[in-house]
C-alpha cells in the first residue's frame, strides 16, 4: 500500500535546507528515487513530507581541485560512470558503478542516495572509503565536513541529520595508485551471498607496500576499512605467504567485528576469496 | 515552500503536451498507464527489477514505476506508443518480429525502449552493448538471443533511414 506524503519541490538550496529546519523530521528528501519509491510502496515510509531535490544545482558536478575530486550528492551513477575526470582519479568507483543495478536504474540513481540509504551494500561506499572521502553536509546553520568513515551510525543509520542534506563529497585522487572494486552476489541474491570490497595500494620500486587501503562492503554492519589487515600488509612484500596470512586476518577481522552467526562460515570464505582476488595484480 | 497532496504537472508525451494533477503517492507509471490509459507501458514487479515498464525520459531509459510522478515535471517523455507511426512500425519493432524477439509480449515494450534508449546513444551497438543495455529488462519466454539479433538488426536499419 502507497502511503500518501505530500510533495515539495524547492527551487535552490537555501529553500530546501529552511524547509528541513521545519520540517526536517517529518521528511524524507527525494532523489533518484531508487531505494525511497521502493520503501514508499512497501508501505515503510513514515514520512510526511517528500522533499524533490534531484534538481538542485548546488548537489551537481564533478570537479577537480587542489582540495581533491569533488562530486555532488546529486550526481548519478550512469554521470559518475562516463566521467572522464572519475576515471583518471578513481578508478575504483567507476568499476562500483559499472555493476550497479541495471541501466534504468544507474540513469537516476544517485551517490547521494547511495550513502544516504546507508546500506551495508551500498556499493559506491567502499571506493569512497579507500579515498579517504570527506562528505560535505549543509543546514540552515551552515556547512560541516565529515569523513565518510565517521558518519554512518548502523545499518541503514546514515547518520545525516534531519534537518541536512549531502551537498558534495571530496575524494582524494589515486594519483597512480592501484585501484580496484570486486563485488560478488546480486542485490536481490540472499544478503549472505553478497560482498564488495575496494582497494587502494602503493606498491614500492623494491615491491613492498606503501600505503594500502582496504574497505569491505555487506561483512560488517555498515561498508568499513579494514584497518589492521591494511597494518598487516603496510612494508611487506605482496608475496603468497603474506596475502594468504593477509586473507585469514580479514576474516578474523570481520568476525570480530560483526560477531558470529548463522551465515559466517559462508562469510568467511568469501571475504578471503575476494581479498585475494582483489589483491592479485600486486602478488609477485 | 508550499507542500501539494497533488500538484499540476506539465510535460511532453511522445510529442504531446500533456497537463494533469497528481501525487507523489503516485508513480509516472500510474499516471502514464491508468490516468492517459497508454497502456504499452507495462507494469511486472513495481520495484525496479523486470524493465517491464520502462520508459525515455529525456531520451534515457527509467523505471517508470520507480519515478515519483510529479518528477515528469517539464520532461521530455517517450513511451512505446511514440515509437512507430499509425499504420507504421518503427525499424526495431520490425526487427523484433522479424527475429522472433516476442513470445507472450508482455516484456517488449519495455525491452523496446532500452533498446532505442541505447541506440540514441551508439547508433551502431556491438553485441556487448545491447546485452548490457537489456540488463535491466526480464522476458520470461525467449531467452534472449532472439532479442540480441533483433535489436541489432533493429539498429541497422534505423541508422540505414537516417
Ligand atoms: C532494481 C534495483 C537495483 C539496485 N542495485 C543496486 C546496486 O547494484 N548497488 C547499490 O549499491 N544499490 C543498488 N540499489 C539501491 C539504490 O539504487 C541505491 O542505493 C541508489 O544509489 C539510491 O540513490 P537514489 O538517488 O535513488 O536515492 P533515493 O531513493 O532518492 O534516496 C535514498 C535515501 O537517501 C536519502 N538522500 C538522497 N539524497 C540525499 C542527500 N543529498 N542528502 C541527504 N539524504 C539524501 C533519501 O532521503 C533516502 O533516505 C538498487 C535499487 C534497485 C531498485
Ligand atoms: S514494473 Fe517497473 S521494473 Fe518491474
Ligand atoms: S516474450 Fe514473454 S516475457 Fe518476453
Amino acid at each position: 500500500m502507497l502511503t500518501h506524503p505530500a510533495y515539495a519541490r524547492p527551487e535552490t538550496l537555501y529553500e530546501a535546507l529552511l524547509f528541513l529546519k521545519t520540517h526536517g523530521i517529518d521528511t524524507r528528501p527525494l532523489a533518484g528515487g531508487t531505494d525511497v519509491m521502493v520503501d514508499l510502496r512497501a508501505g515503510k515510509l513514515k514520512s510526511e513530507y517528500l522533499l524533490d531535490i534531484s534538481r538542485l544545482k548546488e548537489l551537481q558536478g564533478i570537479g577537480l581541485s587542489k582540495d581533491g575530486l569533488s562530486i555532488g550528492a546529486g550526481v548519478t551513477i550512469s554521470e559518475i560512470y562516463n566521467s572522464p575526470l572519475v576515471a583518471k582519479n578513481a578508478p575504483s568507483l567507476i568499476k562500483s558503478c559499472a555493476f550497479f543495478g541495471s541501466p534504468q536504474i544507474r540513469n537516476v540513481a544517485t551517490i547521494g542516495g547511495n550513502v544516504g540509504n546507508a546500506s551495508p551494500s551500498a556499493d559506491t561506499v567502499p571506493p569512497l572509503l579507500v579515498h579517504e572521502a570527506r562528505a560535505v553536509l549543509a543546514s540552515e546553520n551552515g556547512e560541516r565536513t565529515v569523513a565518510l568513515a565517521n558518519l554512518f551510525e548502523g545499518p541503514y543509520r546514515s547518520g545525516i541529520r534531519p534537518d541536512e542534506l549531502l551537498i558534495r563529497f571530496i575524494l582524494e585522487p589515486a594519483d597512480g595508485r592501484f585501484t580496484d572494486f570486486q563485488k560478488i552476489g546480486r542485490r536481490k541474491a540472499l544478503a549472505i551471498s553478497r560482498m564488495s570490497m575496494a582497494l587502494l595500494a602503493d606498491p614500492k620500486e623494491d615491491g613492498t607496500l606503501g600505503t594500502v587501503r582496504l574497505a569491505l562492503g555487506s561483512g560488517t554492519p555498515t561498508p568499513m576499512r579494514m584497518e589492521a589487515v591494511e597494518a598487516f600488509l603496510k612494508g611487506k612484500r605482496a608475496d603468497r605467504q603474506t596475502v594468504e596470512a593477509g586473507s585469514r586476518l580479514m576474516a578474523e577481522e570481520m568476525v570480530r567485528i560483526t560477531g558470529r552467526r548463522p551465515s559466517t562460515e559462508y562469510k568467511e570464505k568469501a571475504v578471503q576469496g575476494l581479498f585475494l582476488r582483489i589483491l592479485a595484480p600486486l602478488v609477485e | 515552500m508550499d507542500t501539494y497532496s497533488v500538484i499540476p504537472i506539465r510535460f511532453t508525451l511522445n510529442g504531446d503536451k500533456v497537463s494533469i494533477e497528481a501525487g507523489a503517492h503516485e508513480t509516472a507509471l500510474t499516471v502514464i498507464r491508468e490516468r492517459l490509459s497508454l497502456k504499452g507501458t507495462k507494469e511486472g514487479c513495481g520495484m525496479g527489477e523486470c524493465g517491464a515498464c520502462t520508459i525515455l525520459v529525456d531520451g534515457k531509459s527509467v523505471n517508470a514505476c520507480l519515478m515519483a510522478a510529479p518528477q515528469l515535471e517539464g520532461r521530455t517523455v517517450m513511451t512505446v506508443e511514440g515509437l512507430g507511426r499509425e499504420g507504421k512500425l518503427h525499424p526495431l519493432q520490425e526487427a523484433f518480429l522479424e527475429h522472433h524477439g516476442v513470445q507472450c509480449g508482455f516484456c517488449t515494450p519495455g525491452l523496446l525502449m532500452s533498446a532505442q534508449s541505447l541506440i540514441l546513444e551508439t547508433p551502431r551497438p556491438t553485441h556487448k552493448q545491447v546485452v548490457e543495455a537489456i540488463s535491466g529488462n526480464l522476458c520470461r519466454c525467449t531467452g534472449y538471443q532472439q532479442i540480441v539479433d533483433a535489436i541489432q538488426y533493429g539498429a541497422d536499419k534505423t541508422g540505414g533511414e537516417e
